[in-house]
């Protein structure tokens, strides 16, 4: 009734009016400015720190160092970074907390009564350096006589790994009859969200240290915030208001825990007056996580006839100089390394390096796109080698229910590759034959003679997890009050309490369509409050493509409690509940049997494309994304996501290049430099194609769908890119200046 | 990044203008769009202590029929040029270099004339000017000079404008009917060119220009001077770098660029019907 329906977005008026608040909107005024001062040290240990003259720079309030954070230490999964990096500190901290570890490893937090007063002081503080050895990238960090980034981790920078063993590889090579192989590197990405980072933090009426900010996961901010100020989550509020995009870059910290230590002591000195701070898009560039950089070598073999045998891949992954979600992020490339393939043989071994770089953290996506990068251009590789269809290869391969997976257990239950491939090929009209497209695309930069432009088509397939992996312990929670007459049968409204992060996917609108559906009252009876840990329990992460899954599945559980108190004559009847979906495990260390997911979401994409070979420009045409998501909730926002996600992949694949200089700091932290899709540079076309086929354990049949259309993008572009002029590119982002110089290599173009 | 502080004035006629030029000197900047200015200030590429704001001089944009040539308000907005029926008669090569700045959001603010003045390599409009032989006409409190096109170009970011002058028009001889060929390698659509060409034909010769292939908006001199001894087009366009010292960046690197104004001069000739 609720679901299905093109339904309003909930925040649509307040933002296109301008009224909805973001954080950097929400400044009281007598808001103290704070500013946090990175190091700009890629790898040094701080010697000592001078703060008397930033202290006594005219405005400044107070200045904060790592002697005053209580316990110097956070981290999403392990606590390997401090929060300000200095030689004085309480001790309550593995990692050495004097040493920075890259350029935006903050030192100081400068606490005064205006921006131009809190920039005097942070450059008044005199810091002193002793510089320690660099570690650019994975080579140098695995080389024998590297200097080790985090010595209390173990004698190593491949500080986390992961192995598969399956069957027998050398039966396996033994079998096979074609062999493809490739050494493939992907890039960096910036998450470029149009807000930049920005809180702002006081203590409420009931003492609690609030921080008012843009992020995913409001409970998990909370504890971080408690862990580092020693407090008791209790004692703790994270609340968010509008927030201007994450897509996975605001998972981690960055003013959080700050901002809640200058608020605390704003209170603790009796000035009771809130702080802000509001970074600028250098900040924000410099100062959060990237998508992971990485590199894997593979090799495949099959028979002639097409069968997939053996796989064996080495993959690594950049995880900068601290973990952040690395050892998630590595799980998920390991898992997607080898495709959504049957296999009777597979050796793949994955690990995560420490490096003095920026580090590499969750991103729409979350390892996959680097996975589906290699074993969907092995997939294209192979169906040329044996000259086989690509999507008929697939067909062949793909997995269907009751299959084993690469751990040696079943898929979860729903698995629907298939009718994703057949629905993504009969849309893009595979079977047609190349498609006609306008030989001369309107791109000013293309040439007006077609001589030079070579038109080409590639069709990609992935999966991946939906919710949380290798046994973290996922859980939602949410809460719904009914409310109506003592004497009648039915309610007619109600409220609805939810921690779930709105980001600008949709979330709270799709979230009270699924309370409506499952309460039977119409959209505008639900009053709905949001994200903020005072007032509902913990609904998880906006990550994962979980949020519509699993916060579903509590609210149907809530629903169902409320009803029973409603039956019971409650007025008005509360129902709260927590949904658990079934446990998963950590992979096993030696490749053992393990279940490491729940539920998968699968995509197909076929992408049409020309490239003018004497200048290295591409132009697609055309692009068709199909995904299964079990069930439309909002088809205009299933729109949304679709686009946004091809969009934000066309950057990657094609655009985004996240420059390091010799030092590793970031030398293109500004759009002028890191050139992300305008109108005129996205895909001509985009087409959805929306499969529902029901998930047996999502809420009303939903399927997780977000990340979904971000992740085959790449390599159907590489493989478009291979058809058009018979080159493969094993590296991207594929701009103009790298193009031309391959096929200049493989002696095309001029 | 944040330019710094400055003041602000508002010239009611461009005699008002040129006062305040006379009174301040080089501290003083002209302020028309504010599409070149405004980033070189934000860049601190210019420092200037005074704005005198000149976007209201409605007077300095027109396009008109001047018998041999037409003559353009220094403050005629990009968009009115772009879609201007003069224009795309007798100068459709500056249509269409117009079109290709920015997006619709700067061509409805920036001016013709602020484009030129800033000597910027990596604008459009220059390139169009020299390919098309065009002139400018510039006041100051004292009087009114016409400098070539050839002429007006002298440094990095430097034109031969005093800092009291400011341009009022700009010529550009008609070219009715006779090839042209505006050519623009942006790595997104409505980003400043990585490498740009404006090729006319005239009386049989052509005349060839770069964008952002050297410090100042330049002919391609070497190229002219091929064809003009007799070389084929596509002899001529492989001399497109000769002479020229382009930048490198993050985007395109030297060897890049020269190789996109080699491809780039030869699809110009041979679009301007140049054999």
């Amino acid at each position: 009734m609720s679901l299905g329906r093109p339904e309003l977005r909930v925040d649509a008026v307040a933002k296109v009016t301008g009224a909805a608040r973001y954080p950097g909107d929400r400044v009281p005024p007598d808001a103290l400015v704070a500013r946090v001062v990175f190091s700009d040290q890629p790898h040094a240990r701080l010697r000592s720190l001078d703060t008397s003259a930033a202290e006594a720079t005219d405005g400044v309030v107070f200045v904060l160092t790592s002697a005053d954070v209580p316990v110097n230490e956070y981290g999403l999964t392990m606590f390997d970074q401090p929060v300000l990096v200095g030689p004085d500190h309480t001790g309550n901290t593995a990692v050495d907390a004097a040493v920075s570890r890259w350029e935006a490893d903050a030192i100081a937090v400068v606490v005064a009564e205006s921006e131009a007063a809190a920039t005097a002081g942070a450059s008044a503080l005199v810091a002193e350096w002793e510089q320690l050895p660099l570690v650019l990238d994975i080579d140098a960090a695995l080389a024998d006589d590297a200097p080790l980034v985090h010595p209390e981790m173990g004698d190593s920078n491949a500080y986390y790994s992961y192995v598969i063993r399956k069957g027998d590889v050398v039966a396996g090579w033994d079998e096979a009859d074609v062999i493809v192989e490739g050494t493939y590197e992907f890039p960096y990405q910036e998450h470029a969200y149009l807000q930049p980072e920005a809180a702002v933090a006081y203590v409420d009426d009931e003492g609690r240290v609030t921080v008012e900010i843009g992020g995913q996961w409001t409970h998990e901010d909370q504890e971080q915030i408690a862990h580092a100020l020693a407090l008791d989550v209790e004692e703790v509020r994270v609340i968010y208001p509008a927030i201007g995009g994450a897509f996975g870059g605001r998972e981690d910290m960055t003013l959080q825990i700050v901002l809640a230590l200058a608020a605390q002591r704003s209170w603790q000195l009796g000035l009771e007056r809130p702080v802000v701070s509001v970074w600028s898009r250098e900040e924000s560039i410099v100062g959060h996580h990237k998508r992971h950089r990485g590199r894997v070598h593979t090799r495949w073999g099959a028979t002639t006839d097409g069968r997939l045998v053996v796989v064996e891949a080495d993959g690594y992954l950049d995880a900068g100089s601290y973990n952040y979600t690395t050892n998630k992020v590595l799980g998920n490339l390991h898992m997607c390394v080898a495709g959504p393939y049957r296999w009777d043989h597979a050796r793949i071994d994955s690990t995560g390096v420490y490096t003095t770089t920026v580090p590499g953290g969750a991103f729409r996506g979350f390892g996959a796109p680097q996975g589906a990068f290699v074993a969907e251009s092995q997939m294209n590789k192979l169906a040329e080698a044996l000259d086989i269809d690509p999507v008929e290869l697939r067909r062949m391969n793909g997995i269907v229910d009751g299959d084993e997976g690469l751990t040696g257990t079943e898929y979860p239950p729903g698995v629907s590759l298939q009718p994703v491939i057949e629905a993504c090929a009969e849309a893009a009209g595979w079977a047609d034959g190349p498609p006609d497209v306008a030989a001369v695309p309107s791109f000013a930069t293309l040439p007006s003679r077609t001589d030079s432009v070579y038109t080409g088509r590639g069709f990609a397939c992935a999966m991946k997890n939906v919710g949380f992996s290798f046994g973290f312990p996922e859980r939602s929670n949410a809460r719904i009050v009914l409310h109506g007459d003592a004497e009648s049968d039915e309610p007619t409204s109600a409220e609805l309490f939810l921690a779930g992060a709105e980001v600008g996917q949709g979330a709270h609108t799709a979230f009270t369509q699924m309370a409506a559906e499952a309460t039977g009252l119409p959209v505008s009876a639900i009053t709905p409050t949001w994200s903020d840990t005072a007032t509902s329990g913990d609904s998880g992460s906006a990550s994962a493509s979980r949020l519509s899954w699993m916060t579903g599945n509590a609210i149907l559980g809530a629903a169902e409690e409320a009803d029973k108190a409603w039956r019971n004559g409650d007025r008005p009847a509360v129902g709260a509940f927590r949904f658990t979906p079934p446990p998963t495990d950590p992979l096993d260390p030696e490749g053992g049997p393990a279940t490491p997911n729940f539920a998968y979401g699968y995509v197909a994409q076929a992408v049409t494309l020309s490239v003018d070979v004497d200048t290295g420009h591409i132009v697609v045409h055309d692009v068709v994304n199909c995904s299964d998501v079990g069930r439309v909730i909002n088809p205009a926002l299933l729109d949304g996501q679709v686009h946004g996600a091809v969009v934000q992949a066309h950057g990657y694949a094609l655009s985004e290049r996240l420059v390091l200089d010799d030092t590793g700091r970031i030398a293109n932290p500004r759009f002028s430099g890191y050139l992300i899709p305008g109108i005129g540079d996205v895909p001509e076309r985009i087409r959805s194609v929306v499969l529902e086929i029901p998930d047996p354990r999502g809420p009303f049949g939903v399927r997780g769908m977000a990340e979904m259309p971000m992740i085959p993008y790449a390599p159907a572009v590489a493989a478009a890119l291979h058809d058009a002029t018979g080159v493969w590119f094993e590296r991207f982002p594929l701009t103009p200046p790298i193009v031309r110089a391959t096929l200049r290599e493989a002696g095309l173009g001029r | 990044m944040i330019p710094v502080s400055f003041d602000y004035t508002r010239a009611d006629s461009a005699d008002a203008a040129l006062a305040a030029l006379a009174e301040h000197g080089d501290e003083a900047k002209l302020l028309a769009g504010g599409h070149s200015l405004l980033p070189m200030m934000k860049l601190r590429l210019a420092y200037p202590s005074v704005l005198v704001d000149i976007g209201r001089l409605d007077d300095l944009s027109y396009v008109r029929d001047s018998g041999d040539h037409l003559a353009i308000g220094a403050l005629t907005k990009h968009r009115a040029i772009e879609i201007d029926p003069l224009v795309a008669e007798h100068a459709p090569l500056l249509a269409t270099a117009t079109a290709n700045v920015g997006d619709p959001q700067v061509r409805h603010r920036g001016t013709i004339g602020g484009s030129i003045a800033h000597a910027d390599a990596a604008a459009d409009h220059p390139s169009a000017l020299l390919a098309l032989g065009g002139s400018v006409v510039v006041r100051s409190a004292t009087g009114e000079r016409v400098i070539d096109a050839g002429d007006l170009f002298t440094g990095f970011l430097e034109s031969a404008l005093e800092p009291t002058e400011m341009i009022t028009e700009i010529r550009i001889p008609k070219h009715t009917g006779a090839g042209w060929s505006f050519q623009k390698f942006n790595r997104r659509a409505q980003d400043w060119s990585i490498v740009g060409v404006s090729a006319q034909r005239v009386n049989g010769h052509a005349q060839v220009a770069l964008v952002n292939m050297h410090p100042t908006p330049v002919r391609a001199t070497a190229v002219e001077e091929a064809l003009a001894g007799g070389a084929s087009a596509a002899d001529a366009a492989a001399l497109a770098a000769e002479g020229m010292e382009p930048s490198s960046d993050l985007n395109a690197s030297v060897e890049y660029r020269q190789h996109l104004a080699r491809v780039l001069v030869g699809r110009a000739l041979t679009e301007a019907g140049i054999a």
